[in-house]
């Protein structure tokens, strides 16, 4: 009850007070760095896997399917604190970096890129595993028979026909990236300008009572991931009017 | 030649067939749904890789025991029962698609002919989504020819229309097979398409090739497949002869034998070709007068079938050509019906069919 009563009368006190400070402005473009760096990477590895299951009738695909799903469903601090273990100098991964003479990953940006991508890839493979299934067979069969190789077919009519599950994709992993705690908490700690994004920073005010600055990082994360759903979804609606066309 | 030996193995599906037919017009592969029909010509495009055998077209070995050519490279156009347009491309972008992927040198058709050749002008700016049935099919007909393949499969094309598109569209495929000079294999499980369409004929039976050849070798065949199905048929080519009856034409085929059927616009000495169900044909020993059957020809029995289903099929030659009679076994025991006798061919029903 406590917190709730201090952060009411953080509001009362005014946000316009907490202007965007130097610090917050850092975590901003951390944050933002970190959501373009893990969506660009979780496209380029997403497609081929959302592709592979799409079209397998394999029996590991079931297996494949739950692994992908499981930060869905596991608590984030879960899954980042396994990670913290491999990623440490005696973990699997840690282990191995450092035999082969690299830096360690925990605690660097690289070490959260590679969190935010585990954490995000089902809101990726998802939604292009489903534009992907969707896609009449027939089609491509008549491609290749009109001399289209898997490539050129992929390109030419697999891409434009699931143009609305890349959007959906990369609307919902970014958003989803921008808004992890949990592994970010585990495996990156909180050092500004490295690791600190926008959802520590706005803990790290919460615990100074700085309630004004943690209401105007608060409001710019509510309001952009608002906006960003709201895009899609009006598009959707759009697309949904037109046709496939 | 097409040469063609495979079998392909399903968990619920034997497929086997050995044939050859010859390199240039219209075979017909017909049978009763569940035959094989669709994956025969699934196996011929590569449509199903885990078929073993040997399509050989010509000169070109798509697949033998130690090779398989992919898709792609197989000269190749097909049509589906159900059409298979890009609806993220507009109508001019699913017909260059083919085309654009074939090499200058071998590209024999020219893309605005054959827009004019299957009234396609005013529909290249269109969305698939927005064409009906049978346009559909004429754009997909176009877009498989531009590719500039050397055959074409065409399943069931005219399934998926309802009965006036799918008139209109056989004219379409008529005026396109006359300019055509590549092999098609066109699938269907109606007889009226192949005795009008094909020149050659495979039948097909629970996934075994029955019989092929010339369609009307396939067709007159005492122990043709077709007459287990109650599908034997004959096809007759005959001119138009004379409009001099009322409400009716007089039609002459080639043996010269005359037949009226009902009234048709075409002008004399017009071709057409008839197909005449042997179910529609009795047989009299001597000339019945007093009827109302109007066509009525001597005949010659050749060749008497081994009874099936109390029935048993009559061949019959008359000045030349082939026609299927079917009669019960009480009657054709009657009759003393055998090879060499002379009767009256009673056809109680004509289809014209081209």
């Amino acid at each position: 009850m406590d917190i709730w009563n201090r952060a009411a009368a953080g509001h009362k006190l005014g946000i316009s007070s907490a202007m965007l400070s130097n610090p917050d402005f850092v975590a901003f473009a951390l944050t933002i760095r970190l959501s373009l760096t893990t969506i660009v990477i979780l496209i380029i590895i997403g497609t081929p896997i959302a592709w592979w299951l799409s079209q397998t009738k394999s029996k590991w695909r079931s297996v494949i399917e739950a692994l992908i799903a499981l930060p869905l469903v596991l608590p984030p601090t879960v899954l980042g604190f396994y990670m913290l273990l491999t990623l440490s100098s005696d973990g699997f991964i840690g282990a191995s970096l450092a035999a082969l003479g690299l830096p360690s990953l925990a605690f660097t940006f690289s070490g959260l890129v590679l969190g935010s991508v585990l954490y995000s890839l089902p809101f990726v493979v998802q939604p292009l595993q489903n534009a992907f299934s969707s896609i009449e067979q027939r089609s491509l069969e008549a491609a290749s028979i009109l001399g289209a190789g898997p490539l050129d077919r992929f390109i030419s009519v697999v891409l434009p026909l699931s143009k609305m599950g890349y959007l959906t994709a990369i609307v919902l992993g970014f958003a989803h990236t921008m808004g992890e705690f949990g592994v970010v908490l585990m495996i990156g700690g909180n050092i500004p300008g490295q690791t600190q994004v926008l959802s520590i920073a706005i803990y790290d005010h919460v615990e100074s009572l700085q309630y004004g600055a943690a209401h105007s990082l608060s409001a710019i994360l509510l309001l952009l991931s608002f906006a960003v759903l709201l895009m899609v979804y009006s598009l959707n609606k759009r697309v949904q009017l037109l046709g496939r066309a | 030649m097409i040469d063609i030996q495979i079998e392909l193995q399903n968990a619920s599906f034997h497929l086997e067939a050995n044939f050859s037919v010859a390199e240039t017009g219209v075979t017909g592969i017909f049978g009763p749904s569940g035959s094989g029909k669709t994956s025969l010509l699934r196996v011929i495009a590569g449509l199903e890789p885990q078929a073993l055998g040997l399509v050989q077209i010509g000169n070109a070995v798509w697949q033998d025991e130690t090779s398989y050519l992919p898709i792609p490279q197989r000269q190749m156009g097909m049509v589906f029962q159900e059409p298979s347009l890009f609806q993220h491309l507009n109508v001019a972008e699913n017909l260059r698609y083919g085309m654009n992927r074939t090499k200058r040198t071998s590209q024999s058709v020219e893309f605005s002919s054959m827009c004019e050749l299957l009234d396609l002008e005013i529909l290249l700016e269109r969305n698939p989504l927005t064409l009906s049935g049978g346009e559909k099919q004429r754009v997909a007909i176009a877009r498989a020819l531009l590719a500039s393949p050397q055959l074409l499969l065409l399943d069931e094309p005219l399934s998926a229309l309802d009965q006036s598109a799918r008139g209109k569209l056989m004219t379409y495929l008529e005026k396109v097979f006359q300019i055509l000079d590549i092999p098609v294999f066109y699938v269907s499980h109606s007889s009226e398409e192949i005795a009008r369409l094909a020149d050659n004929l495979i039948l097909m039976d629970s996934g075994q090739v029955s019989a092929f050849g010339p369609i009307d070798d396939v067709l007159s065949r005492i122990d043709s497949p077709l007459i287990e199905l109650d599908e034997a048929f004959s096809v007759l080519e005959c001119e138009v002869k004379a409009h001099d009856l009322p409400h009716l034409t007089t039609i002459q085929s080639v043996g010269g034998k005359i037949l009226h059927i009902p009234e048709i616009q075409r002008a004399i000495t017009s071709k057409l070709r008839l197909q005449i169900r042997a179910r529609d044909v009795s047989l009299c020993l001597t000339e019945p007068s007093n009827t109302s059957i109007l066509n009525i020809i001597e005949a010659k029995v050749t060749e008497i079938s081994q009874v099936k289903q109390g029935a048993r099929t009559i061949k019959l030659d008359i000045a030349g050509e082939n026609l299927m009679a079917k009669v019960s076994d009480y009657s054709s025991t009657q009759l003393n019906l055998h090879s060499g006798q002379e009767v009256f061919a009673q056809i109680k029903s004509v289809a014209l069919v081209g």
